[in-house]
């Protein structure tokens, strides 16, 4: 399965780009949306800030968002689930408006939210094998609030509050935490999202 | 629930090579840091630092091709230091692989380091990197004995308030403080809970408390008196004296929930 992972320019895919392959894909990285899109599947990483990550966006942001609600299997990791929302509170740029929301500012006294938590997953192919969950590496300052919370299928406490950890539309799936630096769990859903997404 | 308190390991790294002994003589060769880092991520290891020591620059190009090398094997966190010497470092080792660069020296000299890295990284890449020793009161420091921080792996004075240096360097961008005791590195016996305290409730960001681990209490301690978000361990664990899997076997005996790994997946 070829999967494209794409590259903002701004950062380390190294990990992620390992982690897929160790599921069994075929991964390129790509910054081109010819490429992204005609992919099997397309994995959005975590790296970077959101305005500029919005700017390696297409101009025209529907061509996105149709792959995707068309069935272009998805995956969003940290930011790159961030972008399948409207906009952040972090700065300027339009995200890809795929889930109605607003990526906001983390209200904590600890900002970042940074180190392993625990993600309590509901009966997601994503969690398979996972026992209801894992715990997840986190570095992140905002994070995703959806108008509907029904897509919200992760959920994850930081002080006093709950957070999206993971987010399920259609065939695109976003985590806030990042599975390529959570150890053998998150690997595994890593290879779940590849074994549910497979042609 | 909430964030699981992270037992960090730390390799001191040369030319590419894992080294013991005093940083500045007596290396000893002790192994590959890709094998060993993997070896300690499968014992349980939350996060691993790698912190260059190399002199030369050829020795600084070897980090890159390590930070990459590892990259490709390590599924958990890898933290950089030592490698950074003015901002243009930060990008090339954040794309070999590192998911955070700690800075120290470099920062002192240039906080807007701090501010640039944030900016363009995000803060949760920014990692200030404190070495502070106890210092008698002194005229200007009201608040009576504290901490100084020092520079070029603790050998150079700066003057500066160790506890204010590492709420400074938080407001120009950093997004956690790796808080090294110079009093009790290589001593063994337990971190500087004081200090730790001391910065951990003057920062808004996490602190990793290091220098002074002797067994699994002082990592209670850390967490608990500390207030420290992560403790840092290196020398009992490549001397052998113990395992991650023991230190953190212990403390979920008293009560601290860190990251369990066996069982299963599921924490």
């Amino acid at each position: 399965m070829k999967v494209a992972l794409f590259d903002y320019g701004a950062g380390n895919l190294h990990s992620l780009g390992k982690a897929l392959e160790r599921g069994g894909a075929a991964v390129e990285v790509t910054s081109n949306w010819d490429r992204a899109l005609g992919a099997d599947a397309l994995v959005l990483p975590g790296v970077g800030a959101f305005s500029a990550a919005a700017e390696a966006l297409p101009a025209d942001r529907t061509r996105v968002r149709e792959a995707l609600e068309s069935g272009l299997p998805c995956l969003g990791i940290c930011l790159g689930m961030q972008l399948f929302f409207d906009g952040s509170d972090e700065g300027e740029g339009v995200g890809i408006g795929l889930i109605p929301g607003r990526v906001r500012k983390l209200d904590a006294p600890v900002v970042p939210h940074m180190g392993w938590n625990d993600v309590h997953g509901a009966a997601d192919p994503l969690f398979a094998g996972l026992g209801g969950g894992l715990a997840g590496y986190y570095a992140h300052s905002y994070n995703c609030d959806p108008d509907d919370k029904s897509v919200v299928i992760g959920w994850t406490e930081y002080a006093g509050a709950r957070i999206a950890a993971a987010v399920r539309y259609r065939r695109s799936w976003g985590v806030q935490f990042h599975p390529e630096k959570s150890s053998r769990a998150g690997l595994r859903l890593v290879a779940n999202f590849l074994e549910e997404v497979k042609p | 629930m909430s964030l699981h308190p992270r037992v960090v390991v730390c390799l001191d790294v040369r030319d590419g090579r894992v080294v013991k002994g005093t940083r500045f003589d007596g290396l000893r060769d002790v192994g590959d840091p890709v094998k060993l880092a993997a070896r300690y991520e499968a014992e349980g290891a939350d996060e691993i630092v790698y912190l260059d020591i190399s002199a030369s620059k050829e020795g600084r190009g070897t980090l890159l091709d390590l930070v990459r090398r590892t990259a490709e094997v390590l599924f958990v966190p890898l933290t950089v230091g030592g490698g950074v010497r003015e901002a243009a470092d930060i990008g090339p080792l954040l794309r070999a692989g590192a998911d955070k660069i700690s800075v120290n020296t470099a920062a002192v000299s240039d906080p807007s380091l701090l501010t640039e890295g944030a900016r363009r990284f995000g803060s949760q890449c920014i990692v200030i990197s404190v070495d502070a020793a106890r210092s008698p009161a002194s005229p200007g420091f009201a608040r009576g004995p504290g901490w100084r921080a020092f520079t070029h792996g603790g050998s150079v004075p700066t003057g500066l308030d160790a506890v204010e240096w590492a709420a400074e360097a938080v407001r120009r961008g950093a997004g956690e403080v790796l808080l090294t005791s110079i009093d009790r590195d290589g001593v063994r016996g337990g971190y500087d809970v004081e200090l730790t305290r001391a910065v951990a409730e003057r920062v808004p960001v996490p602190v990793v408390a290091s220098g002074g681990a002797g067994e699994a209490i002082h990592l209670r301690d850390a967490f608990v008196d500390g207030m420290a978000s992560a403790a840092l361990v290196a020398g009992i664990l490549h001397d052998g004296l113990t395992t991650v899997g023991a230190l953190k076997a212990a403390l979920t005996g008293w009560g601290i929930d860190v990251r369990r790994t066996t069982a299963g997946v599921a924490a």
